[in-house]
């Protein structure tokens, strides 16, 4: 779907709907011009025109090609101004680039996601592609953290996904308030709960940087070996082609040979976990 | 492989005529001292031979410092670079690995490289910081380029190395085999000299894989020595005939400017929210030495540096990656 010739010309896409998530979070709903494909964990450059562009990893369903949507926290300068998008607008998409979650070698086995804040844009994604394969997998265990109920994403995903067979949910606070009846505390406490043969299964992280190496420290706790654990690491990725420079890890270029990997692949490289 | 051998004068003449179907640059002496013109016929008996180096890398021909990259590369006149010294040649080899990987070639890269030709000159003599051959790369253009060109007296002799060249050539008469071995010879001699000169002047320093483990085994404290009197100018990066990072500038239209960038700039790494591993300066100045010496070539058969020493000229703040290394031998 990379746009042969020219690799650095966005494809146009038209913003039809935003939903707010949390006061900070939005999802934008876009039909781009032609048809998009992308393998779920993969990550498009989203351009607000004559701004800027970033990288976000789409949060819709990669079955569906004619709309793609986008999660996105206002944290910095492009961002803001795509928070102040109306449907109407038109955005541009270039991509998609990188390695996803290789869903295929999840089959047979108990996948346990663990999710923080915004980070739950790509697992939406991936629990979407894990849904189109229930009967595949042993069993889905997601667990998922936010700073306080407000900033739980995707509300009406967690009732959906109980409904499911082979599917269960927890969600956890750092600060409640006086309606919140689910656990308290960071999202690794959340793993006591879980009940998990961490022999057949493999473990899905994505979140903040502090957040991905607590979580993959516990992991390891709990007997995960490396090549179990598949993080989806946060970089600058600018140009998404290998050639900028800005989301070098080491050797490794995110863009290119990321965003996700195992544990395995990137332990020894400098400064993953900011 | 083949020699060919012409008066220079008549090389001259038939460079004259070569003009008037290509866009030709040549290094030059000026103001700035020795580096690439775009020839006109007057100048061409300016033209440098035999003598390092351009002071800008070859890679500003096919990355320029800036340009919109999202309109159709315009069609432009063939080219021809003369008087490149192998460095250049050599330290071309990583751009074209990056830019025309087969996945993601950009256009803009492959159609100037396309429309090129490359015309190397043999180094007869070296500059204060040359080192090529201290990570293998001689001095005399061998493989890559199109042609290269020795200026011995009043005699051009001239190796052609590919078809390409071969092509060129055909525009040129008065061209003689090259038959008389004492001119080979001459040459012979006149490279050992040119190596034994850098062998002379690089005495102890490590050869480019040495460095490689040298630098990742280096401690904290020589990266913050070092970078002491660095100032972020970026001047080193861009100067490196390797060094191609870049930054996409958003214009209304949705079109993107490709502005070079710099991993010595602060915020290079900087994500959105703030955080930044490169942070502190001697970080960030490290980072450009594990590019060069540990990161790419695990990645990439090219070389990412080439020995040229133009970074350790181009820095206001006179830090010298040579002294360095020696430093951690």
């Amino acid at each position: 779907m990379v746009n042969h010739s020219n690799i650095y010309r966005p494809l146009r896409a038209k913003l039809t709907d935003v939903i707010e998530e949390s006061p900070l979070i939005k999802t934008f709903i876009l039909v781009p011009e032609s048809r998009f494909s992308f393998k779920t964990g993969q990550f498009i450059e989203l351009t607000v025109d004559g701004i800027g562009e970033a990288p976000f990893t789409p949060s819709s369903s990669p079955l569906v090609t004619d709309t793609l949507e986008v999660t996105v926290m206002k944290t910095g300068y492009v961002t803001e101004y795509m928070h102040n998008l109306k449907p109407g607008a038109f955005m541009g998409i270039r991509g998609p680039y990188g390695r996803g979650y290789p869903v295929e070698k999840f089959h047979d086995k108990e996948v346990l996601i663990l999710g923080g804040g915004c980070g739950l844009a790509p697992i939406r994604s991936l629990l979407y592609s894990l849904e189109d394969i229930t009967g595949k997998l042993r069993k889905v265990i997601l667990c998922y953290g936010s700073k306080t109920p407000k900033d739980c994403v995707y509300k009406p995903l967690f009732a959906r996904l109980n409904k499911i067979s082979k599917f269960e949910t927890y969600r956890t606070v750092d600060k409640p308030d006086e309606e919140w009846t689910e656990s308290v505390g960071v999202v690794t406490s959340l793993l006591n709960k879980v009940d998990v043969t961490v022999k057949n299964s493999i473990a899905v992280v994505c979140g903040p940087p502090i957040m991905m190496k607590f979580g993959t420290i516990r992991l390891l706790e709990m007997g995960y070996q490396d090549d179990q654990i598949y993080l989806s690491m946060e970089k600058n990725m600018s140009c998404g082609l290998g050639k900028c420079g800005h989301c070098m890890m080491g050797e490794f270029f995110v863009c290119k040979d990321g965003p996700v990997f195992t544990y395995d692949e990137i332990k020894d490289q400098p400064n993953i976990w900011s | 492989m083949h020699h060919l051998i012409i008066n220079k004068e008549e090389w001259d003449k038939a460079l004259e005529k070569l003009l008037l179907s290509y866009t030709v640059f040549a290094p030059a002496n000026n103001e700035f001292g020795q580096d690439y013109e775009l020839l006109r016929p007057e100048d061409v008996s300016r033209i440098i031979y035999n003598k390092p180096k351009p002071a800008t890398p070859l890679k500003t021909f096919f990355l320029p410092l800036k340009e919109n990259v999202t309109t159709e590369p315009r069609h432009e006149k063939q080219r021809i670079i003369m008087g490149i010294p192998n460095c250049d040649i050599e330290g071309l080899g990583l751009p074209e690995e990056m830019y025309l990987n087969g996945e993601f070639d950009d256009l803009f890269f492959q159609r100037r490289r396309e429309n090129t030709i490359l015309i190397a000159s043999d180094c007869l003599g070296i500059q204060e910081h040359c080192h090529c051959l201290s990570y293998g790369i001689s001095p005399f253009t061998a493989g890559k380029a199109d042609l290269a060109l020795i200026l011995l007296e009043d005699k051009m002799i001239i190796r052609v190395i590919t078809e390409k060249g071969e092509d060129l050539i055909k525009n040129v008469s008065h061209l003689m085999p090259l038959t008389d071995n004492s001119i080979l010879e001459s040459i012979e001699r006149k490279h050992q000299i040119t190596e034994d000169l850098l062998k002379e002047k690089n005495k102890g320093l490590p050869d480019y894989a040495t460095t490689g483990r040298l630098v990742k085994e280096a401690g904290p404290a020589i990266w913050k020595k070092y970078s002491s009197s660095c100032v972020s100018c970026g001047a080193c990066t861009l100067i490196c005939p390797t060094c191609t990072c870049f930054l996409l500038i958003d214009k209304p239209g949705f079109e993107k400017i490709r502005q070079t960038d710099a991993c010595q700039y602060p915020g290079f790494q900087r994500v959105a929210g703030g955080e930044d591993e490169l942070f502190e300066l001697h970080k960030r100045f490290k980072n450009r030495y594990m590019c060069k010496y540990v990161w790419k070539p695990e990645r990439f058969r090219s070389i990412a540096c080439t020995g040229c020493g133009r970074c350790i000229e181009a820095c206001i703040g006179r830090i010298s990656k040579n002294e360095l290394f020696m430093e951690l031998v």
